[in-house]
């Protein structure tokens, strides 16, 4: 195996701040969800026994915010490259190799469904695909309105001087609930459209050591392909 | 017939009354208040026409009335305890007399609910735990700490385990020392012996640093610092319990200096060829990331945790050298960085723990441990100081040259250390903590005793010696990428680069 890698060419795909912000992310969102989990089925005995191992409710609740905040920096830290790679680098914003949805997406979620049914060619995907624009959307928009709502629980004394009380009581279903969404999308969906690809069973190498192989390059992303090499096509 | 029956309802009745006649008696109330009663019968039904002027009627007090226990866990009991409490204490009348003093414990409801609108909500038995006993008298002050914790270094600049609560929280500004616990609270006397009443529940302005001022001026009777000093940096970690916090504008000079020292290395370093890219400052970050992300994240990172371990925590290559060198710097180095590995442990375990006995005594300057940990280590670090001069000035090997940029190191670690025994001594001086409590400042404590004789005010000179540590230490921090202190960070970098690169060489780069 390591001998086909190694003759391969192999390109850089994500650098190093983005793979580390994705370990961050990984990192910070397990531990969110064990201590979130734990913390809301409390009357559960293996919940008891699990919080006392981490030091009692009040520590698990310590852990659940330091994450929470050491998980945000991470989003900031984000934000401030995406206006580092718009002003210093000179990229653009919202070109083709961008996070932003497109018109394409939409087609090629369509052209994708036809292939899936045997009808045409398969889509040709530029450096993200509509799949992963939404995982990257979800975490970005996920993290804001549980970061909200979780101020909200953080801070009542201050949030309820503003709004009406009852909106506490709303947060924290908001939270609850979206929490869930967010565990139950990231342990189906994004695992099941990045590590449990029949290609990369069982686990996603690029995102870690942030290459990508020449062939699975030109297979999965030729757009991109296509603008980083365009004499060789 | 009718003559029976006439008979036998005259001799039921007789029975019957006689029967009523044995059973009956008088009323309870009627039988303690009959003398009260007969008072007030007279001028109520002359007043009649005029205004009513109901009476208080005193009622009996039944055991039950003071020995129960409402459920102050719900709304009805905490109302119900406090009604109790109010129905003596909203009195003027509600006085204690000792030693022909008065004391008015009055405490009007509707002043307390201004003074403590978090608190309107809960019973006071909840906070006085041990009045509600007999007799009714509180020995110790209302237990805050049964729900709130202490403070860390960060809010109150230090601890302050000894001194209660009250005695910043509450408005009233007399205070006094305990000789023989060395507690700081409230005092009940004024200086003109007068007594002071402390029923009033009204909060001092934590946020005004002005309220600390009723100890932290000159000539307080508690010994505290003679002015409110700031409180630690985040940069003190390396040899104390630090908060998160900058503290004086002068750490964050010092801190600016250092960043800007850093910085203007890793400039350097970046000046030079990275992977064979010369220009682009991005490239050189990106394949240097890059290929530092490639040693994290393969098994070389064993070889360089092994060099972590044995050449830098343990100084391997030193004792191979020299082993009246290693013990020289071990003294130093070693002191150090237990000193920081204890200050870390400490700020982050009361941070997610501040309840722990652990944590309450790691926090507590005067605990036997935590002081006798930082009496050695300091004189470890002083030890190795005067063995490092000695060598320079007196022994003076062949090897050892000495630079201007030496001294400068020596002397201000030096100082520091110096300074800090003068100032421990000096707390423990001023502050006359018993000296049963101050056993393991094996250090501090016979230098105390010294500066005793010295006759001067320590919690007056204290500020001063505050500000001249501090100071150093903000100096010792700017220093570090510069100077001698440098080969904190190139002599681990020199080390590990070696190791990556495969190779013995003298130079970096």
């Amino acid at each position: 195996m390591e001998t086909t890698q190694r003759s391969t060419k192999t390109y850089q795909r994500f650098s190093v701040l983005h793979r580390l912000l994705h370990i961050i992310i990984i990192v910070n969102f397990t531990l969110l969800a064990i201590t979130g989990f734990l913390l809301r089925f409390s009357n559960w005995d293996w919940a008891g026994f699990l919080v006392s191992l981490m030091g009692g409710a009040a520590a698990a609740g310590t852990l659940h915010r330091f994450s929470a905040v050491f998980l945000y920096v991470g989003i900031l830290i984000h934000v401030c490259w995406l206006f580092y790679y718009k002003f210093a680098l000179k990229g653009q914003w919202f070109g083709p190799a961008s996070l932003v949805p497109k018109t394409k997406d939409f087609s090629d979620l369509y052209q994708n469904l036809r292939y899936v049914f045997g009808k045409g060619k398969p889509p040709m995907f530029d450096r993200f695909s509509y799949l992963q624009k939404v995982d990257y959307w979800a975490v970005m928009f996920g993290m804001q309105s549980m970061g909200i709502t979780g101020l909200f629980m953080w801070f009542p004394e201050y949030f309820s001087t503003i709004f009406p009380g009852y909106w506490i009581n709303v947060a924290n279903h908001f939270h609850f609930h979206e929490a869930v969404l967010a565990v139950l999308y990231i342990g189906i969906v994004h695992m099941s459209d990045t590590h449990f690809l029949p290609e990369v069973f069982p686990i996603e190498k690029s995102i870690f050591n942030g290459k990508i192989s020449e062939e699975r390059f030109k297979q999965e992303h030729p757009e991109e392909w296509k603008r980083v090499n365009p004499v060789q096509e | 017939m009718n003559s029976k029956t006439i008979v036998a309802i005259v001799v039921g009745v007789i029975f019957f009354a006689t029967l009523a006649a044995i059973t009956m008696t008088p009323d309870r109330d009627e039988l303690i208040n009959t003398s009260a009663v007969a008072a007030e019968v007279a001028p109520v039904e002359q007043q009649t026409e005029q205004e009513p002027i109901v009476e208080p009627v005193i009622e009996p007090l039944i055991c039950l009335d003071c020995h129960r226990s409402p459920n102050i866990e719900t709304n009805e009991g905490i109302i119900s305890s406090q009604t109790f409490c109010y129905d003596c204490h909203k009195e003027k009348t509600c006085v204690r007399k000792s030693d022909d003093k008065e004391l008015v414990l009055q405490v009007v409801p509707e002043d307390f609910i201004k003074q403590q609108p978090l608190h309107q909500y809960i019973a006071c038995i909840d906070c006085h735990k041990d009045v509600a006993q007999s007799p009714h008298k509180s020995l110790a002050n209302a237990q805050c700490r049964d729900c709130h914790s202490v403070h860390g270094e960060n809010t109150a600049h230090d601890p302050h385990l000894r001194v209660a609560c009250q005695a910043c929280h509450f408005e009233s500004k007399p205070v006094e020392l305990n000789s023989e616990t060395g507690a700081v609270s409230l005092a009940s006397i004024d200086g003109k012996g007068n007594a002071i009443s402390l029923t009033s529940h009204a909060m001092a302005d934590m946020t005004d640093e002005t309220s600390c001022e009723k100890c932290h001026v000159s000539g307080n009777p508690v010994g505290a610092p003679a002015s409110v000093l700031p409180s630690k940096s985040f940069m003190c970690i390396l040899c104390h319990n630090a908060p998160l916090a900058m503290g004086h504008p002068i750490f964050g000079v010092a801190f600016l200096i250092f960043l800007l020292g850093i910085f203007a290395t890793l400039y350097f370093w970046y000046q030079g060829k990275v992977c064979g890219e010369e220009e682009s400052i991005h490239r050189k970050i990106g394949l240097s990331s890059e290929s530092l992300w490639e040693i994290i994240f393969s098994r070389q990172i064993f070889g360089l945790l092994k060099i972590f371990i044995l050449d830098i925590v343990f100084q391997r290559r030193l004792l191979q050298e020299s082993v009246q060198r290693w013990s020289m710097h071990a003294l130093i180095f070693t002191s150090i960085l237990l000193r920081l590995v204890l200050g870390l442990f400490t700020s982050v375990g009361f941070f997610f723990n501040p309840e722990s006995d652990m944590m309450l005594a790691l926090i507590d300057k005067n605990h036997a441990f935590t002081a006798f940990a930082n009496d050695l280590l300091g004189l470890f670090i002083l030890l190795g100081i005067l063995w490092a001069v000695a060598q320079r000035y007196i022994i003076k090997p062949a090897h050892v040259k000495t630079e201007i940029r030496d001294n400068l190191a020596l002397i201000i670690i030096g100082l520091l250390v110096v300074i800090g025994f003068v100032l421990e001594a000096a707390r423990i001086a001023s502050t006359g903590i018993p000296a049963d409590m101050t056993g393991g400042a094996f250090v501090g404590a016979p230098l105390a005793a010294v500066l005793g004789v010295l006759g001067l005010d320590w919690s007056a000179v204290y500020p001063y010696l505050w500000y001249a540590h501090g100071f150093l230490a903000a100096l010792l921090i700017a220093y570090l990428p510069f100077g001698k202190m440098r080969h904190v960070f190139t002599t681990p970098m020199t080390y590990f680069v070696e190791k990556v690169a495969g190779v013995k060489r003298g130079e970096r780069v």
